[in-house]
């Protein structure tokens, strides 16, 4: 949105004034504050400031032409930005000045120009400091709120109906006691902060979760990747120690759990830890595919649940780069013929991808709610095909056995990712293997997998 | 004015319901004190047979003698400055401003002078002084006898200043206000001279630096000051009526003032409208309003701050002109709503 930079009230019997001389040549960048031009009035000369940054446009102004107080006589636009049609022309000294440049002001845009941006357009979300404290409280981001207040402004009841319906929509709560609200309870000394719960904290609203085995030791959670759902872990069963309890939790939007209204990394592994609480699980040995590589590994570095290992098979947000038409199309596809060329590329062999296979996913696909949620996740998470999260940060944190496996022919995540982590994680490269080792190398990664939770051998 | 000897009252033992007026309240503590200390005198023009301007000292001059209830001279200078030494050598003076708007008569006393020589003096000596000041518009005295000039002397470190709203707290304040080793200044209401209200007998105090909730309100706090205090109860009683319910504060201290107890209202209600009938450009509402933008209440304000003060002009003569000036039950409501309903 281009900033305009009008002729500036000097002093208090100020109509007009004339631009004796540019600083700055048309088309050139300017940063906010740097000195534009200079005016003459009948009284002094005056050096005026540019109102922000961007690329200064002249309007054509005749040498020397009077320009009335509040006129435009230029814009500072953004790099590839064209001039706003029907800007008006900077006027010569005729009419007055109208109400609101008539206010003596010095330099910056006009009242007027602020005006004239639409609202959905504003570079500033205008909030009062209870309803920012309340977006906050909820992982609101203001700039999605439409405000009631006068000229927009949001306020902690625009917040408060958000929220409450956001949640309401995602997880189809009817129960207005899991929608956080304000506590005006008088006897409190700090009522607001008890609004500030995680979303996820009602049982009903956790994701799914379910034991593919019950048994001994310290379980084995499991975490699967973008597009898939718990059981897609059931082929690894075979390969994990038959002595090890496995539990699988479907991602947010995933399988059968509710999607979050605005997921990120932090989200994802906040649903994720609140649902292995619940389940009362502590000291596990966790294992992520791909997306859920990256839960995994942001959930052990926030550490509200104990993990005691992290085993992460390509996972993601180790770089920017990662295979956008396949995430885009993955999340689109309801059908065998539309998922089969996407599904194809998670593998380096094409062909150990079985028709039932694909039957099955796609028919775990036919619902609607799975596809909006999975859409939505992708542009949250992965917008414009890159990674918009990074784990590097978690896991040079992190201090514990952490292993990784990458397939050398990885075509959705580069398998160049595993390079400069911290020394403390192992890396496997397995060659001549895709995006899914689950797949394609089952008998090496159960091997690799033993070795790592020191089971059987 | 009807006026009620305080002696008579001051007999009338035994009833705890007891109601007096303003102006009898504020006698009452000064009779008192006279009593239980000879170092309390009382100074001032026309308080001595006349019985004062609002009639506030009335007959003590009778109980108490010339020596002890003192006619000044027309000078609020030589006034101020011989109570100003007065204090100083042991006495207890409580001294009377026919007008408040006369206090720029003695600034020089009370700001450079009063304030200043405990500190000046490295603690050596002290001003044990009491000023009263009657003070506010609404009876037609024009502009040069109608102005509410307290927030200048709450800008003066040295002095306190309070603003007793009800006879209760002229009483107890005052009396406050004479044990207090500083100087005190304290600005009377002239509407709220007969004003009645129940009024303990014998001796109580008033905190010089606390604020009164006076009406309980989960919707917006309203910090008002003397005569607005009661413009805001009933501004508040009729936003109840649309179901809004309003906090109302009396400051009562302005130097130094209760920021605590405001803070903690508006945590609750999250809005603030300060009334006050000084004008409203760097008045009390200012200072108040930066004290919520500086606290931690700030992260919970849900509307801007909204001041109501007096006009920025001299005060009317003409009645309805005079009426104009300065907030109304009617803008108290009108801005209330505003401010709850998030039109502000």
């Amino acid at each position: 949105m281009a900033t305009e930079v009008i002729m500036p009230r000097v002093d208090m019997d100020m109509a007009s004034g004339r631009i004796s001389r540019w600083y700055v040549e048309e088309g050139v960048r300017v940063e906010a504050g740097q000195p534009l031009f200079e005016i003459e009035t009948d009284k002094a000369a005056m050096e005026i400031e540019a109102p922000s940054g961007g690329i200064l446009r002249k309007l054509p102004l005749a040498d020397g032409a009077e320009v009335s107080v509040g006129s435009a006589v230029g814009w500072i636009c953004a790099p590839d930005e064209m001039l706003p049609q029907n800007q008006p022309e900077a006027q010569p000294e005729k009419a007055l000045p109208d109400e609101a440049s008539a206010i003596p002001q010095t330099q910056g845009p006009s009242s007027e120009a602020a005006a004239k941006e639409p609202a959905s357009d504003r570079r500033f979300v205008t909030a009062t400091p209870l309803a920012r404290r309340i977006a906050a409280g909820y992982g609101i981001s203001l700039a999605t709120v439409q405000g009631s207040g006068p000229r927009g402004r949001i306020q902690a009841r625009d917040v408060e109906r958000l929220g409450a319906n956001g949640f309401d929509h995602a997880q189809g709560s009817q129960d207005p006691a899991s929608v956080p609200i304000l506590s005006r309870d008088s006897d409190s000394d700090r009522p607001v902060d008890r609004i500030i719960e995680p979303p996820i904290a009602t049982p009903a609203d956790l994701p799914h979760g379910a034991w593919l085995r019950k048994g001994e030791g310290p379980p084995v959670v499991l975490l699967h990747g973008f597009g898939a759902d718990l059981n897609s872990w059931r082929l690894m069963l075979g390969v994990i120690a038959p002595s090890r309890s496995v539990f699988a939790i479907d991602l947010p939007g995933h399988g059968a759990s509710p999607a979050l209204p605005r997921p990120d990394l932090r989200s994802l592994a906040d649903a994720v830890a609140a649902r292995l609480a619940a389940e009362g699980l502590s000291n596990i040995d966790l294992v992520g595919h791909s997306l859920g590589g990256a839960v995994a590994t942001e959930l052990a570095d926030i550490g509200t649940v104990g993990v005691r290992s992290l085993f992460l098979i390509a996972p993601a947000g180790l770089g920017p780069e990662i295979n956008g038409a396949f995430i885009a199309g993955l999340a689109r596809a309801t059908s065998e013929a539309s998922l089969a060329p996407w599904l194809r590329l998670l593998v380096d062999d094409g062909d150990v991808l079985t028709p039932s296979f694909i039957r099955s996913t796609a028919r775990q696909r036919e619902d609607r709610g799975i596809i909006k949620a999975q859409t939505d996740l992708a542009a949250a998470m992965f917008p414009d095909g890159t990674q918009g999260f990074s784990i590097r940060g978690a896991m040079e944190r992190l201090d514990m056995p952490v292993r990784l496996v990458f397939g050398t022919n990885d075509r959705i995540i580069p398998p160049g990712h595993a390079m400069h982590l911290p020394p403390l994680a192992a890396v496997h490269r397995l060659p001549g293997v895709g995006h899914m080792p689950q797949l394609e190398s089952r008998a090496m990664l159960g091997r690799i997998l033993a070795h790592h939770l020191h089971d059987g051998r | 004015m009807t006026f009620i000897p305080a002696s008579e009252k001051i007999l009338d033992i035994g009833n705890p319901d007891r109601e007096l007026s303003y102006s009898q309240a504020i006698q009452e503590a000064m009779a008192l004190a006279m009593e239980a200390d000879p170092r309390v005198i009382l100074m001032g023009e026309d308080i001595g047979t006349y019985g004062g301007a609002f009639q506030v000292t009335g007959d003590l001059i009778h109980r108490f003698g010339e020596d002890r209830v003192m006619d000044t001279p027309i000078s609020e200078l030589g006034g101020a400055g011989v109570a100003v030494g007065a204090a100083l050598t042991g006495l207890r003076p409580i001294f009377e401003f026919q007008f408040s708007d006369f206090a720029t008569l003695a600034m020089e006393q009370i700001v450079n002078q009063a304030a200043k020589l405990r500190y000046m003096l490295g603690g050596a000596v002290s001003v044990p002084l009491v000023m009263r000041f009657p003070a506010g518009s609404g009876t037609g005295a024009a502009a040069q006898h109608s102005q509410s000039l307290e927030a200048w002397l709450a800008h003066v470190p040295g002095l306190k200043v309070v603003q007793p709203a009800t006879p209760y707290d002229a009483k107890g304040l005052l009396l406050a206000a004479i044990a207090d080793p500083d100087p005190v200044m304290i600005f009377e209401h002239k509407l709220l001279y007969k004003m009645k209200g129940a009024v303990p007998e014998g001796h109580y105090t008033v905190p010089l630096d606390k604020a009164e909730i006076r009406r309980a309100g989960r919707d917006l706090t309203i910090v008002a000051t003397s005569i607005m205090v009661h413009r805001a109860l009933d501004a508040a009683a009729a936003l109840a009526e649309e179901g809004i319910e309003a906090e109302v504060i009396d400051l009562r201290s302005l130097r130094p003032i209760d920021t605590a107890t405001i803070v903690q209202s508006v945590k609750r209600t999250h809005r603030l409208l300060c009334v006050y009938e000084g004008v409203k450009t760097l008045g009390i509402g200012a200072e108040v309003s930066a004290a919520i933008a500086e606290s931690e209440a700030f992260d919970f304000l849900d509307a801007p701050i909204a001041r109501l003060g007096g006009a920025e002009a001299p005060l009317p003569y003409n009645p309805e002109l005079e009426k104009a000036s300065v907030p109304q039950v009617p803008d108290i409501i009108v801005s209330a709503l505003a401010l709850a309903q998030g039109r502000l």
